[in-house]
């Protein structure tokens, strides 16, 4: 049966980085004037996928075809020159130029040696039209706000009049009104024939954007069907392959401990809103929410990374509950930044450098130098408790494989006994076992009586070892789930206020 | 929070803070000195800063890319060198000699644009390396002593059309020249592109080596022109020529405007007004019979406070950079 | 094709292959081997050319110089290794040393004109330190503008003239020749040096800086004063523009502005640069910055002696650290 409609077909396609394969067999296919929901947790290889159909990434295997033919993209160029375009999580906005400038700015048409501004202007107009966006062109994108921005990146790709777009997390910094306009947008380009494919972490929004579901775990497509097939239950189910309670690494406790830490009133302005909680000894906390919600600033907000404009931070030091700034938090906690490669260590650095850094004060001699007998003691040390698996000590960091990595920026913490660990997103890029290593050994220190708050944005990792959930979205704390939550109910919990919000950016 | 006054005030100031430089700078030279504020004395102003102007001009292209270009005076000495010591060799017409300096000066650019584009090297440092290297050579050329002009050559310094000396109309052409590439160009777009972000731009596909090449190589063709009015201006080529321009061309652009962090900024109203100051400044600590090394201290002061104040305002632009676009 | 070939020399942050400690001993092999080669040349050729260079009074001389650059380097090396740039040691050096003098001149005593030197420096790098770490300004500026202000305030200080009423006692004390014959200057560099390599290797404060020099966000994290380390590296700079103020003062028998010309950062930054200092921050140790410091002095020597003309001795100084620099493994992408 001919279809007059383009067709995408993905299939077969699989990559391996360093061994570690990150897509298998993986197929995707979808038809002009319709978009299909691309879902999948962290590290599901949805966003490799379309890397390679964007032309950034070469499959190892597998093959693409644009109605009915076989192609082969290598470039970002090549992909353009295909028409699919390719609407990235991160704009890439020059901020000082104009909107104009922006759109046009690989293409500038020019009359003479000059810029025709007056034509780029008009069909700037006409594109920003298209999307229903009343931008002038002339404003600089710097002064835009995320939606405006974001429109004025679909009117760059629509200059080249693609078959395939993909939008890669479209909504999660845009307000609600702009959320609506960007489906608004989406529908006219399904009307002119546009293959739409829509990666999303939200899954109540594909319900209302898109014809067909295609849904990726562990580098595999586990489900391909149109919409009305399934409900947000069971995408949520085949998302994370696991029911709720399965797989737990401990049951969920109510804490006997002491009050560890107690939070009240954090705010700062246009990014955390009043937040207030407490963390026992001896309990896991699982921070939830998705992208852009504000849990990572909260975390560094709390130790003095980012300045806060309000707030009190009350801890249960060696000398009692005291008020403390969070300067003097940092001091006292155990923090794993979610930039692993970029803050949480020195890549050129060894192994025991590395673990030394925090700890220097207390390796001194008594001529105030440093002691290398006990830096290496230390490093033996901490390599033997976590298990680290490297040629010695005097191993660049930055060689070590992702997950040793992260027992090393544990190892930083470790030596110095912290009561308190708060850790953004500890697993993130890990394999399978390292996740594994690294969530015993979060339960394990919450066994030692230690508090933990945990960051993830990967849900079922949260559900193997929260005692008790704390839900943020849009940089309040919206709601608190007991340890027996369901999967469900926790991602309903997002869903839900993420409805008229407003905007207090 | 006093602190947030303070700020918009200080915000305040750096808005419009050169503008109310400039104006107490003016208002107190025309008010302490008798000969000041007189067309003549201008027109002498003018005349002064035109070199340097034009030098500017090119020092501010590579600094809207990104980068730095502390070579630029001695590009100047060193090309206008080779063609006096040319001329007055072999006897070489002006216009020829002039054509081999401007020549000189892009050999000397694209030297610059190699080290920093080809071999990858940090401008500050490249250009440091070049500006060691160019006057030293120039020096060892000359023997540092003056190579003067051929009398023929020497009445050009005076010309005037009309009432207008000729340095001044050039001085105003080149910069319109430069300011209409920077804004209305595909060459000057790209360079802003490059200022703002150099990822993004290589995302998008702009040949970002080459427009960086470019602007190096353009650089150094201004700053031997600005070499060359000097020169004329002169009548010979002085073993100084040049020296510490880097300094005050750099302070120009930032007074002016236009930010070291690259992709922001005009030519014709940050250059001007900000050569114009400095040489305001010296211009009228001349006319009081001022100590005449007073004149570095005070350049030199000027030069931190503007600095202090790119320094804030991309501070500031940075910070709600990121706040915007947090995801 | 160049192109490629030298792209393979940077380093895309987060290799993970696994090739990197084998490609850093290979290459750091061939830097430091380039490095003996070159000295070895250089001594060759001096032989050759000019034997007298190797004379016990020569020898001595030069080491003198290696101890003013030296000292100076490893002010230059600390800021550097926190990822910083000092362009106004010269410039304050020659400050320092014409406050000392002119204190002298006036008839004061030595030794407070020595602790004038000391301080002016500490005071100079003080301010640069506040002004890159506390108003965020960018080093090279800053550095920058400090190296005019007080080039022009030393010129107008002493009118261009320099000061050679230099009290005895202070000659003396500085050009003795304790032990060996071998001057107090030498003496004085050798303890600096010793110290600076325990400070920077060995104490809390030598680890800080190397982190903050490598990657200042994650230092942070790491629970380290970024703000603090920087502060405090430029005023080690200033403290040694201002122990070479005294060094240099007592050699010349007098202080001008003149001390701290353009050439002189050209050294500087070479010998740090030959010595195998990062510019981008975080690598290189003060031994390393002073052999640069030793090579240089070599360097400059002869070509003295061959006959080869100041200003060309700049131009291949600068083609020196282009040729380092250029080079160096694991750059990262130039974005100044």
């Amino acid at each position: 049966m001919s279809n007059s409609r383009t067709l995408l077909r993905m299939e077969g396609i699989s990559k391996a980085y360093a061994g570690v394969a990150v897509l298998r067999d993986a197929r995707l296919e979808a038809h002009g004037g319709e978009a299909i929901a691309l879902i999948g947790a962290n590290g599901a290889g949805k966003s490799t996928l379309m890397n390679i159909l964007g032309g950034e990434v070469t499959p190892d295997h597998g093959r693409i075809s644009i109605d009915g033919s076989e192609v082969a993209i290598r470039s970002a160029r090549e992909a353009a020159l295909k028409g699919i375009a390719f609407v990235h999580q991160e704009l890439a906005m020059l901020p000082t130029l104009s909107v104009a400038d922006n759109i046009f700015i690989d293409n500038l048409p020019t009359s003479g040696p000059f810029i025709s501004t007056a034509e780029m202007k008009r069909r700037s107009r006409e594109l920003l039209e298209r999307l229903g966006s009343s931008v002038s062109p002339e404003s600089r994108v710097e002064e835009l706000s995320i939606g405006d921005r974001q429109l004025v990146e679909i009117a760059r790709a629509l200059r080249h009049q693609p078959q395939i777009i993909i939008f890669d997390e479209p909504t999660s910094s845009l307000t609600e009104p702009e959320r609506r306009r960007l489906f608004k947008v989406i529908s006219g380009l399904k009307a002119e024939g546009v293959v739409i494919i829509y990666i999303t972490h939200f899954v109540d929004e594909i319900f209302s954007v898109c014809e067909r579901v295609t849904i990726m775990r562990n580098g595999e497509t586990v489900w391909s069907s149109p919409i009305g097939e399934v409900d947000p239950a069971k995408v949520v189910h085949l998302m994370l392959g696991v029911s709720a309670g399965e797989g737990r690494i401990r049951e969920p406790m109510a804490s006997q401990g002491e009050s560890l830490l107690h939070v009240s009133g954090l705010s700062r302005s246009g990014i955390l809103k009043d937040i207030s909680f407490e963390i026992r000894a001896g309990e896991i906390v699982g921070l939830w929410g998705l992208l852009g919600s504000g849990r990572t600033e909260l975390l560094r907000a709390m130790v003095g990374l980012d300045p806060i404009d309000n707030g009190t931070i009350l801890w249960n030091g060696q000398n009692g509950v005291s008020k403390i700034t969070p300067r003097q938090l940092h001091r006292e906690v155990g923090f794993v930044t979610e930039d692993r490669r970029g803050e949480g260590i020195h890549l050129p650095l060894s192994i025991r450098d590395n673990l030394a850094l925090p700890n220097l004060k207390s390796l001194l001699n008594h001529f105030h130098l440093i002691d290398t007998g006990r830096e290496r003691a230390l490093a033996q040390a901490m390599i033997g408790r976590l298990h680290i698996k490297a040629s010695g000590q005097d191993q660049a960091v930055g060689t070590l494989s992702g997950g040793n990595q992260q027992k090393i920026v544990f190892g930083r913490w470790l030596a110095a006994n912290p009561r308190l660990f708060l850790l953004d997103e500890p697993t993130r890029g890990l394999d399978v076992s390292a996740k594994s290593e690294i969530m015993r050994l979060i339960v394990d220190l919450a066994n030692q009586g230690c508090g933990v708050l945990l960051v993830s944005s990967e849900l079922e990792e949260l559900m193997r070892v929260g005692d008790r959930y704390l839900v943020m979205n849009r940089g309040s704390l919206v709601d608190e789930l007991a340890g027996s939550a369901s999967a469900y109910e926790l991602m309903a919990a997002i869903a839900e206020s993420g409805e008229g919000n407003g905007s207090w950016r | 929070m006093s602190g947030l006054r303070l700020r918009a005030i200080a915000e305040f100031l750096m808005r419009r803070g050169f503008l109310v430089v400039f104006i107490i700078v003016f208002l107190f030279f025309s008010v302490v000195t008798r000969h000041f504020f007189e067309l003549d004395n201008l027109l002498n102003i003018l005349s002064a800063m035109a070199p340097l102007a034009i030098a500017a001009a090119g020092l501010a292209l590579v600094v809207m890319s990104g980068r730095l270009d502390i070579s630029i005076g001695s590009i100047a000495f060193l090309s206008c060198a080779i063609g006096a010591l040319l001329m007055r060799a072999n006897g070489l017409s002006p216009v020829l000699a002039a054509l081999i300096v401007v020549g000189c000066g892009a050999l000397l650019g694209a030297i610059n644009a190699f080290i920093v584009v080809v071999l990858r090297v940090n401008s500050l440092i490249a250009t440091l390396s070049t500006m060691i290297a160019y006057r030293g050579i120039a020096l060892q050329l000359t023997d540092a002593l003056l190579v003067q002009l051929p009398p023929d050559v020497r009445f050009i310094g005076n010309a005037r059309i009309g009432p207008i000396p000729v340095d001044i109309l050039l001085m105003f052409l080149v910069v319109i020249l430069v300011h209409l590439l920077q804004s209305r160009t595909v060459f000057g777009r790209r360079i802003m592109a490059m200022g703002n972000d150099i990822s993004v731009a290589r995302r998008l596909g702009l040949p970002v080596d080459l427009t960086g090449f470019n602007t190096f190589v353009l650089s150094g063709v201004l700053a031997s022109l600005g070499g060359i009015l000097t020169t004329i201006q002169n009548g010979a080529v002085s073993p100084f020529l040049g020296s510490g321009w880097e300094f005050t061309a750099l302070a120009a652009i930032v007074v002016g405007g236009i930010s070291l962090l690259g992709g922001r900024g005009t030519i014709f109203f940050s250059v001007l007004p900000g050569v114009f100051i400095f040489e305001m400044i010296r211009n009228g600590l001349t006319n009081l019979s001022a100590n005449p090394y007073s004149y570095r201290l005070v350049s030199g002061v000027v030069i931190f406070a503007a600095m202090y104040a790119d320094a804030l305002k991309s501070g500031q632009g940075l910070r709600s950079r990121i706040l915007r676009s947090r995801t | 094709m160049l192109r490629r070939k030298l792209a393979r020399y940077s380093d895309r942050s987060g290799s993970t292959t696994g090739r990197l400690p084998n490609n850093l001993t290979a290459s750091r092999l061939v830097q430091w081997g380039s490095r003996v080669v070159l000295l070895a040349g250089m001594l060759i050729l001096i032989e050759i050319y000019a034997p007298r260079f190797f004379r016990y009074q020569n020898v001595v001389n030069i080491l003198l110089q290696v101890s003013l650059l030296g000292l100076m380097s490893i002010g230059m090396t600390v800021v550097m290794i926190a990822g910083g740039i000092d362009l106004s040691l010269p410039a304050n050096m020659a400050m320092g040393a014409v406050l000392g003098a002119m204190y002298m001149r006036s008839g004061g005593n030595w030794m407070v004109s020595c602790f004038i030197m000391v301080a002016t420096g500490g005071l100079v790098g003080l301010v640069n330190g506040i002004a890159v770490s506390r108003l965020k300004m960018i080093p090279f500026v800053v550095t920058l503008a400090m190296m005019t202000i007080l080039a022009g305030s030393a010129v107008w200080l002493t009118n261009s003239l320099s000061i050679s009423q230099i009290s005895n006692a202070f000659l003396s004390l500085f050009n003795a020749r304790p032990i060996f014959g071998i001057p107090m200057s030498i003496w004085l560099g050798a303890a600096v040096t010793v110290a600076a390599t325990v400070l920077m290797r060995s104490t809390v404060f030598g680890r800080w800086v190397y982190a903050v020099g490598l990657n200042a966000r994650a230092a942070r994290v790491a629970g380290v004063p970024v703000d603090r380390v920087i502060l405090i590296s430029y005023v080690i700079s200033g403290l040694m523009a201002g122990l070479t103020s005294i060094l240099l003062t007592a050699r010349l028998g007098s202080a001008s502005a003149n001390m701290g010309n353009d050439g002189v950062v050209l050294d500087i930054v070479s010998a740090c640069v030959v010595g195998g200092v990062s510019i981008y921050g975080g690598s290189g140790r003060v031994p390393g910055a002073v052999f640069g410091a030793v090579l240089i002095t070599v360097l400059s020597n002869a070509m003295n002696l061959i006959g080869v003309s100041y200003y060309l001795s700049l131009i291949i100084k600068g083609a020196v650290i282009i040729a380092f620099i250029a080079t160096e493994r694991g750059r990262r992408e130039p974005n100044e």
